[in-house]
């Protein structure tokens, strides 16, 4: 193990946002779908089932980023997770546990914004 | 990294080693230990100050360090604001009483917009800018921002721009359809007050976009030696996600701005539903800039709670790594929430319900750091220091409007609201707690650093007691003025509406703010010669901008440190000395030139000592002409604009070829500790190409504004493209499409043939290059001409013409770029080993094929389809 070169997202600041990525290309995809669906085909079933998939789609990819970033984050109960000091372990962790930390607010976003093809049936 | 570079690798080849660091890194013990020679240092220190010297009498205009450009723009930027605010208070005086004649309705419209507009775009974004150029190297424990001339030129571009939209007013002829501009009123508005604003601001956009890209460019190439990501201090991580910001929101604005001048100037009709345009689009492209700027002028304010906070605690923050999400997060999720502007303006209610989802998801991360700064002061011993109290009350302010912003953000609420002055007291808590008490806050907490004096501590303490309750009194009434149903923007009101005394509480409480900020200002500006210097440390914080020089020093930092922990001056007692006697990097300067130590992006591990421009004219020149390219406009002279634009390219030119990436004496250079530095890099070790990368990024945004509105166009409008439409020529876009894939290819080979030694064939690639691209242009306007495309008959031939503007101006950028690059190699300028000039046009190049091949899908292939 000791021989490999560490991988490179563990020390990429372009990995630790991935996952707020993944939110702002579902967030794009459903406005498109909701406007092209409701305003173009005027059909809100279409717009609620796209919606759907693209939101599963889009947790699991970011369940799959966040599982990653905790690996990384290496967090064992009673470690110091300041993450301050100048080495190069303390900097994986600290982007592990940033990419993990956005991985569980992208979550929430990705849901709070599917949230209202639950409760909203017209395009109206 | 223990240098095993020198060692046990084969032995690199004489131009790999002189682009490589070579030697030890990081320091030994010994190697900081070392104690060094008195009379060295003095020399050094000599050499130092003199290649740092500030220009004194009137080439003081000339300077571009960054304490200087910083000071200037601040100052500026607080006149502006205190102009703005005098309009605030002659809206109150008319507002005091019902039925008032103080000003007459045109009158207060042009003040309320030129209110709002001064107050975004001269006081809040330019503040921040300001306050990150003073702060920000120092922090950093840098010399200078990486491209001083840059700063200068910004600076320089937003006072220019700034009086000239500011001054209309006393003129009478300032825009007066609001801050956002709303068509049609503002498209059919007579007179050049919408003119005024459009270019007036896009001028200062592009400034703002050019500070972005130099904060962005600093935060991440120009930390000190050993700062690595997790241990850079919170100011700059909310530097760099604002400027990211910056970078994705301000682009649309100026895409819609573009839209905008070309519909009043030339009758393209992308806002006229008559020919097939159509409003809404300027309402989404204002507002995915609008929004994200609510935050992008928030999270650098309290980014200075974030450094008083802990000096206040006298102890490191609480949840760094929690902090740092909420400011990504808070990056990211902010432009998801344009659409909550445009409530009320009959989208389907699954949109509404989307972004009204949104728009609550952001407190999570927004609260995330308040709470952080809570948990800070309560382990801490807080000591009260007067900063301390602007950063509570702006807490306090700041949740009040949090709190309505979630009401806000219910669309049935938002609703009955909508355009009331409850929208007014909302947006004022936001601001007042979420951008001037910690502004002015920051200011008492950095004054010494700025200016090694104090302010007052008692008229501090008079100000703050002063404004905050001033405010309450002015905007606390307004929630209820607009329960009652008071709409913003009307210039008077009937007594009878029971608003009276609402409203005349609120402009007391204007006055008692204003006498509150003015209490600031003097403070600010009264002499202080007298009295005696500042104590270095004065509130003993624990990062680097403690470490500055009082008296003043010009050279930001006698020796760039090797930085080992978040708070150096608190965990490592030898710091200072070390850093004082020059015996960390860079303690000398040779050559009598300025230079910057350059580092990797995460780890920040030495890769060069980079020269940096010092005082010129050029970039006060360069900001003259570009002012009148956006000025000439308004008034018609198209002809002279165009002239004063070439003027301002000419200015650039002449400032890139003299002052950047010269071809040095010697490959690299000893920076002390053990360690040689090359000091020409190219690539993504260059701050100039991250700087060429960004740009392009914030560009290439805009452009994609201008793509999102065909298909805005699209979705919105039944007759879009309009049926038996005559579409671009298929034949010459596909030639364009090849022009521009070919010019890419011979800028990408000419850069490889000239790391050959080929110099010949690379010239011949380049010069192949511009004709391609030229032929590429050329191929694209016939497409559109030939066929008889008339844009200012429908939005549809409008938005396909708009395009090829856009790509023709790039071409002919490109153009310019590869005809540099063509005289470097003649000169001597650019060779094989330096060749910065070339890499950085070809990144250049990348996006504008992207961009040749997107617009020919959008003008050869897309409307085919859609039709």
């Amino acid at each position: 193990m000791k021989d490999q070169k560490p991988p490179y997202r563990h020390r990429s600041l372009w990995h630790m946002v991935l996952a707020p990525t993944v939110w702002a290309f579902h967030f794009v995809f459903c406005y498109a779908v909701m406007s092209v669906a409701c305003i173009k085909l005027g059909a809100p079933d279409i717009a609620r089932l796209g919606v759907a998939a693209l939101t599963v789609i889009a947790l699991g990819i970011i369940g799959f980023l966040g599982w990653r970033a905790w690996v990384q984050w290496d967090f064992r109960p009673g470690d110091n997770y300041k993450h301050d000091r100048p080495t190069e372990a303390q900097r994986r962790e600290f982007l592990g546990h940033g990419g993990f930390l956005l991985s569980i607010v992208s979550a929430v976003g990705v849901i709070f914004d599917a949230l209202p093809i639950f409760i909203i049936e017209s395009c109206i | 990294m223990t240098d095993s570079r020198t060692s046990s690798h084969p032995a690199p080849t004489e131009e790999e080693q002189a682009a490589r660091p070579v030697g030890t890194y990081p320091p030994t013990q010994e190697l900081l230990d070392a104690p060094d020679d008195p009379q060295a240092r003095a020399e050094r220190e000599a050499q130092l100050r003199e290649a740092w010297k500030t220009p004194r009498g009137w080439r003081y205009l000339s300077a571009v360090n960054n304490s200087e450009v910083g000071t200037w723009y601040a100052l500026s930027a607080f006149g502006f604001m205190l102009c703005a605010g005098v309009l605030a208070l002659l809206i109150r005086v008319q507002l005091a009483v019902p039925d008032n004649d103080f000003l007459s309705a045109d009158r207060f419209n042009q003040f309320f917009t030129m209110h709002g507009s001064a107050m975004m775009f001269l006081f809040a974004v330019p503040m921040f800018e300001a306050i990150s150029i003073l702060l920000l190297p120092a922090f950093l424990g840098a010399r200078d921002m990486p491209f001083p001339r840059l700063s200068a030129y910004g600076y320089w571009c937003f006072l220019i721009g700034g009086c000239f939209v500011l001054g209309s007013v006393l003129f009478n002829v300032a825009p007066k359809s609001g801050w956002f501009m709303y068509p049609p009123l503002a498209t059919e508005q007579e007179g050049i007050g919408p003119d005024i604003w459009l270019l007036g601001l896009s001028f200062i956009e592009i400034a703002s976009i050019a500070a972005a890209v130099e904060l962005i460019v600093g935060v991440i190439k120009c930390r000190p030696p050993g700062m690595r990501i997790n241990i850079m201090p919170l100011y700059a991580w909310y530097v760099l996600v604002v400027g990211v910001m910056i970078l994705f929101a301000f682009p649309p604005l100026i895409a819609g701005d573009f839209l905008f001048e070309l519909q009043r100037s030339l009758d393209w009709p992308f806002f006229d539903p008559d020919r097939g345009g159509d409003p809404m689009l300027w309402q989404h492209l204002f507002w995915i800039f609008g929004h994200p700027e609510v935050y992008i002028v928030f999270l650098p304010s309290i980014a200075i709670a974030a450094m008083v906070v802990p000096t206040a605690s006298q102890r490191p923050i609480v949840g760094y790594s929690w902090i740092v999400l909420s400011a990504v997060g808070v990056g990211f999720l902010s432009f998801g929430l344009w659409v909550h502007h445009m409530f009320t303006t009959g989208l389907p209610s699954l949109s509404l319900g989307f972004f009204s989802a949104a728009s609550q998801a952001v407190v999570i991360p927004t609260g995330v750091q308040i709470f952080a700064f809570v948990a800070t002061l309560m382990v801490g011993r807080v000591k009260m220091i007067q900063p301390m109290l602007w950063i509570a009350g702006a807490l306090a302010i700041f949740t009040m409007g949090g709190l309505t912003g979630v009401m806000l953000a219910i669309a049935p609420f938002d609703w009955q609201v909508h355009d009331t002055y409850f929208i007014v007291a909302h947006l004022h808590y936001t601001l007042f707690g979420g951008l001037v008490f910690p502004l002015l806050g920051g200011v008492y907490y950095f004054y010494p650093f700025f200016t090694k004096r104090m302010m007052s501590d008692r008229l501090g303490r008079i100000s703050f007691w002063t404004t905050f309750i001033g405010f309450n009194v002015c905007f606390l009434p307004m929630h209820l003025t607009g329960l009652l149903g008071m709409p913003r923007r009307v210039a008077s009101y009937s007594s009878e509406m029971g608003w009276n005394w609402l409203n005349l509480l609120s402009s007391v409480g204007g006055f008692i703010v204003a006498a509150g900020i003015l209490i600031f200002a003097w403070d600010l500006v009264r002499p202080k010669r007298d009295q005696p210097l500042a104590p270095r440390n004065p509130w003993k914080g624990g990062t680097l901008e403690w470490s500055h020089d009082v008296p003043a020093e010009a050279w930001g930092s006698r020796s760039v440190p090797y930085v080992s922990s978040r708070y150096p001056l608190w965990e490592d007692d030898k710091f200072l000395e070390r850093l004082d006697e020059g015996r960390f990097y860079i303690p000398d300067a040779p050559e009598g030139k300025r230079e910057t130590l350059v580092t990797s992006s995460v780890d920040a591990e030495p890769q060069g000592a980079l020269p940096i421009t010092g005082p010129a004219w050029c970039t006060i020149w360069a900001a003259a002409f570009t002012g009148g390219a956006f000025i000439l406009p308004v008034f018609k002279l198209y002809w002279l604009a165009l002239l004063s634009g070439a003027g301002a390219v000419a200015c650039v030119v002449y400032w890139l070829w003299t002052a950047t990436a010269q071809v040095p004496k010697a490959p690299d250079r000893d920076v002390g500790l053990g360690l040689r530095l090359p000091v020409y890099v190219t690539g993504f070790r260059a701050p100039g190409w991250w700087a060429m990368f960004i740009t392009m990024l914030g560009d290439a945004t805009a452009y994609a504004s201008i793509v999102f509105g065909v298909f805005f166009f699209w979705t919105a409008r039944p007759d879009f493209p309009p049926e038996g439409a005559a579409h671009a020529d298929a034949t010459l876009i596909a030639l364009s499409a090849l022009g521009f894939v070919l010019a890419w290819g011979a800028t990408i080979t000419a850069r490889e043939v000239n790391r050959r030694d080929r110099r010949r064939a690379a010239r011949a690639l380049i010069g192949a290059g511009v004709l391609c691209t030229l032929g590429a242009a050329g191929a694209m306007g016939l497409a559109l001409w030939l066929p008889g495309m008339a844009p200012s008959s429908h939005a549809y031939p409008a938005i396909m013409y708009a395009l090829g503007v856009w790509v023709g101006a790039h071409s002919g950028a490109g153009v310019v770029m590869l005809l540099y690059c063509l005289a470097g190699s003649w000169a001597g300028k650019l060779t094989p080993r330096y060749d910065a000039d070339l890499v950085n046009t070809t990144l250049f190049w990348h996006f504008l094929c992207l961009m040749g091949l997107v617009t020919a899908l959008m003008m050869g292939v897309f409307p085919r389809l859609a039709s």
